[in-house]
Parts: structure tokens; C-alpha cells; sequence
């Protein structure tokens, strides 16, 4: 028998919901990763709190915060 | 190029804007859908869908999402800086709108720019649909709409 699909609804909402909440994250996580590499923070440390490898973070957000002219940590402290 | 060739690389380039302001590296169907209303489309207009209108219902769309899994977010979202160059790749969504925008044209050269405000007119499930009924806009309607506006030919932009 043939389900009539909705965009709205409870299934719909929850599914919906997680798209919502990757997109939330991601932006999040771009604030929060510049706004870290802006007070100095160095991409291990990010890297740690993020619970992602080095590589991950670097190769995420380094272009766009190089493009933005934020001044990245070379070393970790 | 075709005009339909140079239409829909404007409409990409200016939903891969759309989708850079987001913070989004992948374009989407909902991308697709700001930029064709900040083109301006005769169909959208007359439902008084300008981009104002269809960024505002996107943005309760995301909010109601979200209420869904019991997350409010006060305030707005935390401003990043956007990704500055470079062009974000088609996802998933956007790639089911141009199949089924292209769809509804006999062949390759028949394709008119509301062919592809078709395609996001005719995506079934997903933020589209759900911005769309927000905003209280008939989404089958419009794309009856939409296909006079292509029968007619006063699509020929």
C-alpha cells in the first residue's frame, strides 16, 4: 500500500531536524574554531577539543581563516 | 552557450554565493531557490516570494527543524567569517532539482530557465517544500505556474 509522504509531520520534522542541527554545528564550529585560531589557540589544541585529528581541522577552516587574515600559530604552545 | 546555458551558470554562480553566506561548502536545492528569487522570477514574485520572503521562510524552516530535536538558539547564529573564493560543489539536493527540472523538458535544447525554479518547485520532501509551506505558498500551483509561464514562451530570458 502506497504511503502518502509528507514534508511535514513528526517523521518529517525529525528528519528535518537533522539537517537543522549538522547545519548548526558546522556554523558553530566555524565561529568557534576562528574565534579560538583568533586568541592564539594552535591547531593541536583546536584540533584535541574538537576530538578530530589535526589534519581534519587544517584542512576545513585553514583557507577560509588564511583568506580572512587571521594570524594562524605556526607551533603549538 | 545557449540563453538557457548562460541563465543556469547564473543561477549556480549566484547560488554558490548563496551557499558561501551560509557558511555551507555544497549548494543546495534551497540555494538554488534564493537565488532564482533574487534573479527575479515573474511566478515567485506573484506569490510574493522576493529573496527577503524566501530567506525569512527558510530561516523559520530551520528554526522549526530544530525545535523538533528541543534546540532553540537565542540570539542568532554565531558569525563566522565565509569561505572568501572558490565554488562550492552541487549536493545532493541541488543535483535531484536539475535531474527533475531537466525532466520536464522534451530534450536538452527545449530546457528554459523555469525549468529549473520547476525542479525546486517539484522537490517532494526536504527544506524546500517545508520553507515553502511556511510561507503559506502553493507549492503545485506554482508549479502550474511555472509550466504555462514555459508553455507560452514569455520564458525566453
Amino acid at each position: 500500500m502506497p504511503v502518502e509522504i509528507s514534508a511535514s509531520g513528526e517523521v518529517a520534522d525529525r528528519l528535518a531536524s537533522v539537517g537543522a542541527l549538522r547545519r548548526l554545528a558546522d556554523r558553530v564550529e566555524d565561529a568557534a574554531v576562528e574565534e579560538a585560531m583568533r586568541s592564539g589557540w594552535g591547531w593541536p589544541q583546536v584540533a584535541e577539543a574538537l576530538g578530530v585529528t589535526r589534519q581534519a581541522v587544517y584542512k576545513k577552516h585553514a583557507k577560509r581563516l588564511i583568506a580572512a587574515g587571521v594570524a594562524l600559530r605556526r607551533r603549538a604552545g | 552557450m545557449s540563453s538557457f546555458d548562460h541563465y543556469l551558470n547564473r543561477i549556480l554562480v549566484a547560488a554558490g554565493s548563496e551557499a558561501r553566506a551560509e557558511g555551507s561548502t555544497v549548494i543546495e536545492a534551497h540555494h538554488l531557490l534564493l537565488a532564482i528569487a533574487r534573479d527575479g522570477s515573474p511566478v515567485l514574485a506573484s506569490a510574493g516570494l522576493d529573496h527577503a520572503a524566501v530567506r525569512g521562510a527558510l530561516d523559520r524552516e530551520f528554526e522549526r527543524s530544530l525545535a523538533a530535536a528541543g534546540v532553540r538558539v537565542d540570539g542568532g547564529l554565531p558569525l563566522a567569517t565565509p569561505l572568501a573564493e572558490g565554488s562550492p560543489q552541487l549536493g545532493a539536493t541541488a543535483k535531484a532539482v536539475l535531474e527533475r527540472g531537466f525532466a520536464a523538458a522534451r530534450r536538452k535544447r527545449d530546457c528554459r530557465p523555469g525549468h529549473v525554479l520547476l525542479g525546486v518547485l517539484l522537490t517532494p520532501v526536504g527544506t524546500v517544500p517545508r520553507a515553502l509551506e511556511l510561507a503559506a505558498a502553493d507549492r503545485d500551483g506554482l508549479a502550474e505556474d511555472v509550466r504555462r509561464e514555459i508553455a507560452g514562451g514569455g520564458d525566453d530570458r
